[in-house]
């Protein structure tokens, strides 16, 4: 398990693992070596147990780094649990698909292995002719002589528009109501 | 104070270390012995307690002179001290209220 947990650590920032990187792998060994002699079962109660912590503890202190904020202190977190509790299918599934990356990384190293190198050689790159150029080139000025000219048209619509509307006052507002009435 | 209250874990990690100064080893230990096995934490949990504790200011590090090994130990600071004995103090108040009015519910 110890390999698996020097693993995980890499989950870790890295200014994080350098600071208490060799400390936990010491306090691991402790605990491991501690729960040495118990059953099967224990043991990988333990491993999975200190697997969702050290993922857990991975991702809070990326989420601290990135936000630089501690949800410890919150009083929203006061509760009278033990610690975070997240469901246990979780831990498991969690575990299942590390152990499935682990895995997939073997095959693919296997794989790659197994192969040999045989792309074709690629010969000197020669820079290639854009032909197009000056075609895009006209099109893009098309397109901005008919933008202006779009703009101008709008601008002098609004315009004329905004000078209608000023010339209507309030009494010939009233006239076409009374119009409408009669 | 802001940072008041604090999580079960993290009161138990700083009574950890209210009487002497402690390894992370020793922390663990001590918390799960402290809560008769109810609390177990794990070494991901607990580092991440400690590395904000230090940020905060509640506790500080040092490397143990007489250990073999010269391991990290932690102990509290003035402010941690401070912070522990308001927690209690709230505590010690939410409990008080907590037996009467459970007890006022009986009679």
């Amino acid at each position: 398990m110890l390999p698996l947990y020097r693993s995980l650590l890499y989950l870790y920032p890295v200014p994080y693992r350098y600071e208490y990187g060799e400390e936990m792998m010491a306090v691991l060994s402790e605990v491991h070596a501690e729960i040495g002699n118990k059953s099967v079962l224990l043991r990988m109660l333990f491993g999975t147990h200190e697997v969702g912590g050290l993922l857990y503890g991975a991702f809070q202190e990326h989420l601290r780094s990135i936000t630089g904020r501690s949800a410890m202190f919150s009083p929203r977190r006061f509760k009278m649990h033990s610690e975070f509790r997240f469901p246990k299918a979780t831990v498991t599934l969690m575990t299942i698909i590390l152990v499935a990356i682990l895995v997939a990384i073997d095959r693919a190293k296997a794989i790659q292995a197994s192969i040999p190198y045989a792309n074709p050689q690629v010969g000197a790159i020669k820079a290639a002719e854009f032909a197009a150029l000056p075609t895009l080139l006209i099109a893009l000025l098309g397109a901005c002589v008919a933008g202006v000219v779009g703009w101008a048209i709008l601008f002098a619509l609004r315009r004329s528009g905004i000078h209608r509307l000023s010339e209507i006052g309030p009494s010939s507002g009233r006239s076409s109501s009374s119009r409408l009435r009669s | 104070m802001g940072s008041l209250p604090i999580t079960e874990p993290v009161l138990l990690i700083l009574l950890s270390l209210v009487q002497q100064p402690r390894h992370g080893y020793a922390i663990l230990r001590d918390t799960k012995e402290m809560s008769d096995g109810r609390v177990q934490l794990s070494t991901g949990t607990l580092y991440g307690a400690l590395g904000r504790l230090l940020d905060e200011g509640w506790i500080e590090r040092f490397k143990e002179e007489d250990s073999s090994r010269g391991r990290q130990a932690y102990r509290l600071t003035s402010l941690g001290k401070r912070n522990l004995h308001l927690e209690v103090s709230r505590l010690k108040q939410l409990t008080r209220v907590a037996v009467l009015r459970v007890a006022r519910r009986e009679t």
